[in-house]
């Protein structure tokens, strides 16, 4: 089909930038140390030698990095010293998706990232730089040619029956976020507790590299200002902390775009780096939606996937956002334009029994309440302060009660509980993949079980867990998720 | 999930789980035979925290090998049916499962020095996302239900 072709020269760059950004967190204490000791020449020499290595590896793993792109397969050779072939057959592949960071975008180039349907990265593919050109040329190969065809076998076996039927030349349905919800999102998102951690640390880390005669005359100068200038002082970090949170989330999530195709949703976004994620709808496990405490009064919520296994989607997180953030009333149109296997309603949702109430207080205070013990044996006089935590973490259980609850809508059940953000799951029975009913002798005695149903999720799977549930509404559960017939 | 299963495991496995108990207990022992050459060598340990290490030891093992196997075994049942395995387990929380068979992954027997002496076998069933157990059935049956569970679960898997 075509010659083995190298990636992009800008692939070495990106490399060697990347290894540079990896190794830098682990030399970190090295470099302290070193420069505690003011070995100046040590460090110059041992930073020279090792960027030279991470230079030549860079260029070398480029040399042997080769790919070929062949009838319904891409070939890929690497390694410096261990050669590694790999061949994925198109039928393999799952998703290929193009993102570009700034270094892309400057020279004109993307990403291509190959996922197949196994657990296992190693097995994926990335080519880390190719023209755009190229990335796209790959794309359509790999994925749209034979398309046909699969559909056709999948129609066979028997697979499709929704109502998608792809009429010909047909629009995808497709939403875009609005730079003013982008805006509302970003300000809501809270996020701004770990910015503030970041600032924590840049300041404690740059602290060793001022000089202490400095330092102490800041503190003096901080102290001398009165009480009430610190607070504004406090409140303007607080607000520029809040205005970096609201652009992260602008960058991160600008033009975010979602489109529903037959067989898998398609995502764009970002600002500085392009990123696009393909989430084959076979992946999907659950579907879910998350309201924190500040938008849950605003009536604003975000809404994400659970997907089985995989490198899709954006950080670390569990979940995948398939929304940052809509009004919570447009949420049932939104799934069923975009997913209408999935449905939300919380209409007759089943709450918990009263009884239950004293097991959520009971094990929400029992932190605060030795907190107070201890309190009260050493700081008698500040014992005030856990014995008003304890009144707020009955508040909490009592919402905590009065949010859980479950639903069973034909073929899926709807998991609604809140750690302090209310999460409201849909996951259908055929996602399920164990249950469990558990109960203590209390619970025996009250007639009340928790539920434990586990789905597949990106790392070890997710436990939908429903404490103190009304034993017949758990045995209700069973009867509905039971494979067995019902007659016996 | 309102029945419990039908089937319990095999009778020895009270002994099974005694043994494993003693054996523990004789660490234990160890321990504490330990914590009274520390108090009569070292000042600084007192006698009383010996006493109460001893204590404990005693307890537990009192409780492990006389008291839980029993309750344990009691509540031990499982149930195979065709389309789904049910499995009851637990001490003070009881724990009903239930793990449909289209879910099952694969199927595992496993055997460790002391079950291998009654001619015991741990059943092991994983899903995709968890792991379940039968302890402690005789190794025929354990292999058989091996074989029967891989067998119903071979119907066609939707996905994952």
């Amino acid at each position: 089909m075509s010659e083995p072709k190298r990636l992009h020269p800008a692939g070495m760059i990106l490399d060697i930038l990347l290894a540079i950004r990896h190794s830098i967190l682990g030399f970190l204490p090295v470099v302290a140390i070193a420069l505690a000791n003011s070995e100046w020449l040590i460090l110059g020499i041992g930073a020279a030698v090792f960027l030279g290595l991470i230079i030549v590896s860079g260029v070398l793993s480029w040399w042997r990095f080769t790919y070929q792109l062949e009838e319904d397969q891409i070939r890929i050779e690497k390694g410096i010293f261990i050669r590694k072939k790999r061949t994925i057959s198109k039928h393999r592949i799952q998703s290929i998706d193009l993102s570009q960071n700034i270094v892309h975008r400057m020279f004109g180039l993307t990403k291509v990232q190959i996922d197949t349907a196994g657990n296992d990265n190693d097995i994926d593919a990335a080519l880390s730089a190719v023209t755009m050109a190229d990335g796209k040329m790959i794309h359509d190969q790999l994925k749209y040619k034979k398309r046909v065809e699969m559909d056709e076998i999948k129609e066979e076996s028997g697979e499709i029956t929704e109502e998608v039927e792809a009429k010909p030349k047909k629009k995808y349905p497709s939403k875009k976020i609005t730079l003013q919800t982008l805006v509302a999102a970003g300000s809501t998102s809270g996020s701004f507790g770990i910015i503030l951690g970041l600032f924590g640390v840049f300041f404690s880390s740059i602290e060793s590299f001022i000089p202490d005669r400095y330092y102490t005359q800041a503190t003096e100068w901080l102290i001398s200002q009165a009480a009430q200038l610190l607070v504004i002082y406090g409140v303007i970090t607080l607000l520029i902390v809040w205005l970096i949170g609201i652009l992260q989330t602008v960058i991160q999530h600008w033009n975010f775009t979602i489109t529903r195709y037959d067989k898998e949703l398609f995502i764009t976004r970002g600002l500085l780096e392009k990123k696009q994620s393909t989430i084959p709808l076979k992946k999907i496990q659950a579907v879910g939606m998350k309201e924190s405490i500040v938008r849950q009064p605003l009536g604003l919520a975000s809404l994400y996937v659970e997907i089985a296994s995989g490198d899709i989607g954006q950080t670390q997180d569990t979940h995948t956002l398939i929304f940052p953030l809509m009004r919570k009333k447009h949420i049932t149109k939104f799934l069923q334009e975009i997913l209408p296997e999935y449905h939300y309603t919380t209409e007759g949702l089943v709450k918990l029994p009263t009884r239950a109430l004293p097991y959520y207080i009971v094990r929400s205070i029992i932190l605060p309440t030795i907190v107070t013990i201890v309190f009260a044996f050493t700081l008698t006089k500040f014992v005030w302060i856990p014995a008003l935590a304890i009144l707020l973490f009955v508040v909490y259980a009592y919402i905590q009660f009065k949010t859980t609850g479950y639903l069973i809508n034909g073929r899926e059940i709807i998991i609604q509980s809140r750690m302090l953000t209310k999460d409201t799951a849909i996951v259908p029975q055929n996602r399920i993949q164990s249950l469990q009913k558990k109960q203590h002798l209390l619970h025996r005695k009250q007639k009340l079980a928790t539920l434990d149903a586990s789905i597949l999720s990106k790392f070890m799977g997710r436990h939908f867990i429903v404490r103190e549930l009304r034993q017949e509404d758990v045995d209700r559960i069973a009867d509905w998720y039971s494979f067995r017939d019902k007659a016996e | 999930m309102r029945e419990q299963p039908s089937e319990r495991i095999a009778l020895d496995a009270m002994k099974a789980w005694k043994i494993s108990a003693h054996l523990v207990a004789i660490i234990l022992l160890l321990l504490t035979i330990g914590a009274f050459v520390a108090v009569y060598f070292l000042d600084f340990v007192p006698y009383w925290a010996a006493s109460i290490f001893a204590g404990l030891s005693i307890l537990i093992w009192i409780v492990s090998a006389f008291i839980i196997p029993k309750i344990r075994w009691r509540r031990w049942r499982y149930q195979v049916y065709d389309q789904e395995i049910y499995i009851q387990n637990g001490i003070l929380i009881v724990t009903r499962t239930l793990v449909p068979m289209i879910r099952v992954q694969h199927v595992d027997t496993q055997q460790g020095p002391i079950l291998k002496r009654y001619g015991l076998a741990t059943l092991q069933i994983s899903t995709a996302a968890t792991k379940h157990e039968i302890p402690a059935l005789l190794e025929e049956e354990a292999a058989a239900l091996r074989d029967q569970i891989s067998e119903l679960a071979r119907v066609e898997q939707d996905d994952v």
